[in-house]
């Protein structure tokens, strides 16, 4: 009973809970940063531990010991609870992610209900960030990210609804193992996974969709008055948000851990893993940045129809 | 109305690489007006140019502007020459081309890098400004400077070009020539650059000839002006060479403008190599200059540039007035982005090739009854003097 515990409670702090999913957040910034760079004929961080493979963490040690700036005119409350709520969103709901096994550290019928959720909260607290600060940016940047949200959370919900339809569960770790008997979703719902690829560039405000911290126009965005700590714990956030974009990807449309025994589940999950940020990242490379009604738009006009064309098809074809 | 809200565009905002300020009025995503304030890079260069020999002015109007430096000189160097009556030689004319036209290039590439990056397409900003790493090093294999080349002097150029380096220019002008070919390909094919680019920053044919835009600007609203062509300088009477014209009026027109310019340029360095005359690059001239009033216009990258010189008979110029081309397009900028979007502020003032430290003045503006008048420098540090002196 107490070694259950202790085990219970080691896989939450340490693997795969909060430090294994930390380092990945940073390893994947890294990843990320590199792979940018290679696509750009540029070299990335270069200097800090092999290949740069530190700098992300000496980036945000670095921002961890400057200043933190909070503006006279700013809701002090709301603006310092922001970085704290932003930062444990995205862990929260990663723990709903089946990593080393077919079974999450949280697991419950309805859990994929909670992770879109989670996501929609996400962006609740960009806003609120961006209202907080009071800045002018900020407060455009903040209603950009909002009016961004409107138009890419119905597409991303509805051809997520897919894999659980198929699946006939609304739970992301039952969905998983559907996965490991039948079909990956990625080879019978390809639509659905190209929508919730580019859902989740939107979600993550990387190019072609950075509209809402869009540096040529409204400087940070809605990140303008963060500095110091603050700043450090929301590019840890968005570090992580970057590894939830690719767990769920990973999850629901390429069978999670599940793979062939001659190598255990975990790395199976770590190179889908790896597979489904590459492709965001080779995304933000090739494109230029859209205009806000641009995306909602393109978002209203194509995305929504085709996820909806998407749950017909799965209603219709029996897998 | 309420809802509008002024949203201050500088002196100190990512999209801009030198300091200036719009205030813009908006309402929503939309620009209901904006109001531009000049004059945070006045350095004071017109009234230095009158206190230097003109030996000395030829280093001063180099540093007007970074990119443009050598159409500045050229148009400089040209006003004095003119005033001396000194006649160029043809093969110091034709170098004083080729340079011109390299800085074409590389004016261009940056530029485009710079739209790249105001629209958020930060790959095809890393390629152009990779590329414009060859046409930088032409011009220090020429000059010996990467950006400042100092190969203007009055009566000629400073250094010749051998046949090695016109062998490597032909090279590294033919790579550019053909990356440009297809960044162009980019520009008109991507459909996100469309998206940000087509009808956007709409200047009509009219509205550019009247409110006196000049250069690509200009050429992009479909009007041939082009004063290679129109009033040649250096060896342009001898160079075959297209004005190219785009109809589209938008932000879309001056990146196909642009990029068909470079083109065109490389043609022009390639003739102009073949062709090089035999002779010398200089001729000795007088340090004073007789007394003359001249206006000289050079086609610099970014427009018409016009430089006005009075002098009196000895070795310093009474009087020069530079225009550069920023100033020029500026009113038919502000006409660009009223009605447009928050998101393409930066992509149409990017849109002229700006240079504001190439065009600032100094000017007042009396907020209370709208009064705007200038001060030459004695005058404004006689004020300086006594307003300290109340204090």
């Amino acid at each position: 009973m107490v070694q259950e515990a202790i085990i219970s409670l080691l896989q939450i702090v340490i693997f795969p809970g909060f430090l294994f999913l930390i380092l990945a957040a940073f390893f994947y910034e890294w990843v990320d940063r590199k792979f940018v760079a290679r696509l750009q004929n540029r070299y990335g961080p270069l200097h800090t531990g092999p290949r740069g493979l530190l700098q992300p963490f000496a980036d945000f040690l670095k921002l961890l010991s400057k200043e933190d700036i909070i503006p006279y005119a700013a809701d002090k409350l709301l603006f310092s609870a922001v970085p704290i709520f932003l930062l444990s969103l995205p862990l929260t709901a990663l723990f709903c992610i089946p990593i080393i096994n077919s079974t999450a550290l949280i697991s419950f019928e309805g859990d994929l209900i909670l992770v879109i959720f989670i996501t929609t909260i996400i962006v609740i607290s960009v806003f609120i960030g961006a209202w907080s600060s009071t800045n002018r940016f900020s407060t455009v940047g903040g209603m950009r990210a909002c009016l961004q949200m409107l138009g890419y959370e119905i597409p991303m919900t509805i051809a997520m609804a897919g894999p659980a339809i198929v699946a006939k569960t609304l739970s992301i770790s039952k969905i998983v193992q559907w996965q490991t008997t039948g079909l990956w979703f990625i080879l019978t719902q390809p639509l659905g996974f190209i929508i919730v690829t580019i859902c989740f560039l939107a979600e993550l405000q990387k190019i072609p969709f950075d509209i809402p911290k869009a540096e040529t126009e409204v400087v940070a965005g809605w990140l303008t008055e963060f500095s110091g700590k603050k700043l450090a714990l929301l590019r840890l956030a968005e570090d992580l948000e970057l590894v939830l974009a690719g767990s769920i990807m990973a999850s629901l449309y390429l069978g999670g851990p599940a793979g062939f025994s001659f190598m255990p589940p975990f790395v199976w999950f770590i190179i889908k893993l790896t597979v489904c940020i590459l492709i965001l990242s080779n995304l933000r490379a090739l494109f230029a940045r859209f205009r806000i009604d641009q995306l909602m738009r393109g978002v209203w006009k194509y995305l929504t129809p085709l996820a909806l064309l998407q749950i017909i098809l799965v209603e219709l074809i029996p897998w | 109305m309420s809802s509008i809200i002024k949203i201050p565009f500088g002196p100190q905002h990512p999209a801009l690489k030198e300091p200036e300020n719009f205030m813009f009025k908006v309402d929503g995503e939309y620009v209901v007006d904006v109001t531009p304030r000049i004059g945070y890079a006045h350095r004071g260069i017109e009234k230095a140019l009158e206190d230097r020999t003109y030996i000395q002015d030829l280093y001063l109007i180099e540093r007007i502007c970074g990119i443009c430096s050598h159409a500045h000189t050229t148009c400089y160097t040209q006003a004095v020459e003119e005033a001396l009556k000194v006649d160029v030689p043809p093969r110091a004319k034709y170098i004083r081309t080729i340079v011109t036209e390299l800085e074409r290039i590389h004016n261009h590439y940056f530029w485009l890098g710079i739209v790249a990056h105001e629209i958020g397409f930060e790959t095809l900003f890393m390629y152009t400004w990779r590329d414009r790493e060859i046409v930088m090093d032409l011009l220090e294999l020429l000059s010996g400077n990467r950006v400042q080349y100092a190969m203007n002097m009055i009566g000629g150029v400073r250094r010749d070009i051998t046949p090695e380096i016109s062998s490597k220019i032909m090279k590294g002008v033919k790579v550019l020539g053909e990356r440009m070919k297809y960044y162009k390909k980019i520009c008109s094919d991507d459909k996100t650059i469309l998206a940000r680019s087509v009808n956007v920053g709409i200047l009509k044919t009219k509205d550019a000839i009247s409110l006196c835009a000049v250069g690509p600007t200009l050429r992009a609203s479909n009007v041939k002006r082009d004063v290679r062509a129109d009033d040649p300088y250096a060896a342009y009477d001898e160079i075959p060479f297209h004005v190219v014209t785009y109809d589209g009026c938008d932000v879309a027109s001056r990146i196909a403008t642009r990029c068909d310019e470079v083109i065109e340029s490389v043609e022009i360095i390639r003739y102009a190599l073949e062709h090089l005359p035999t002779g010398s690059i200089e001729v000795i001239v007088s340090r004073v200059v007789p007394p003359a009033e001249i206006i000289s216009r050079v086609e610099a990258p970014r427009g018409e540039n016009l430089h006005y010189l009075r002098s009196n008979g000895t070795d310093k110029p009474s009087r020069y007035k530079v225009r550069s081309p920023t100033l020029a397009n500026l009113t038919a900028l502000c006409k660009m982005l009223i009605g447009g979007y928050i998101a393409d502020i930066p992509i149409v003032i990017a849109g002229i090739d700006p240079c504001f430290c190439c065009m600032d003045r100094l000017t007042f503006v009396d907020i209370n009854n709208d009064e705007t008048w200038g001060w030459e420098g004695e005058k404004l540090r006689r004020y300086g003097i006594k307003w300290y002196k109340k204090q």
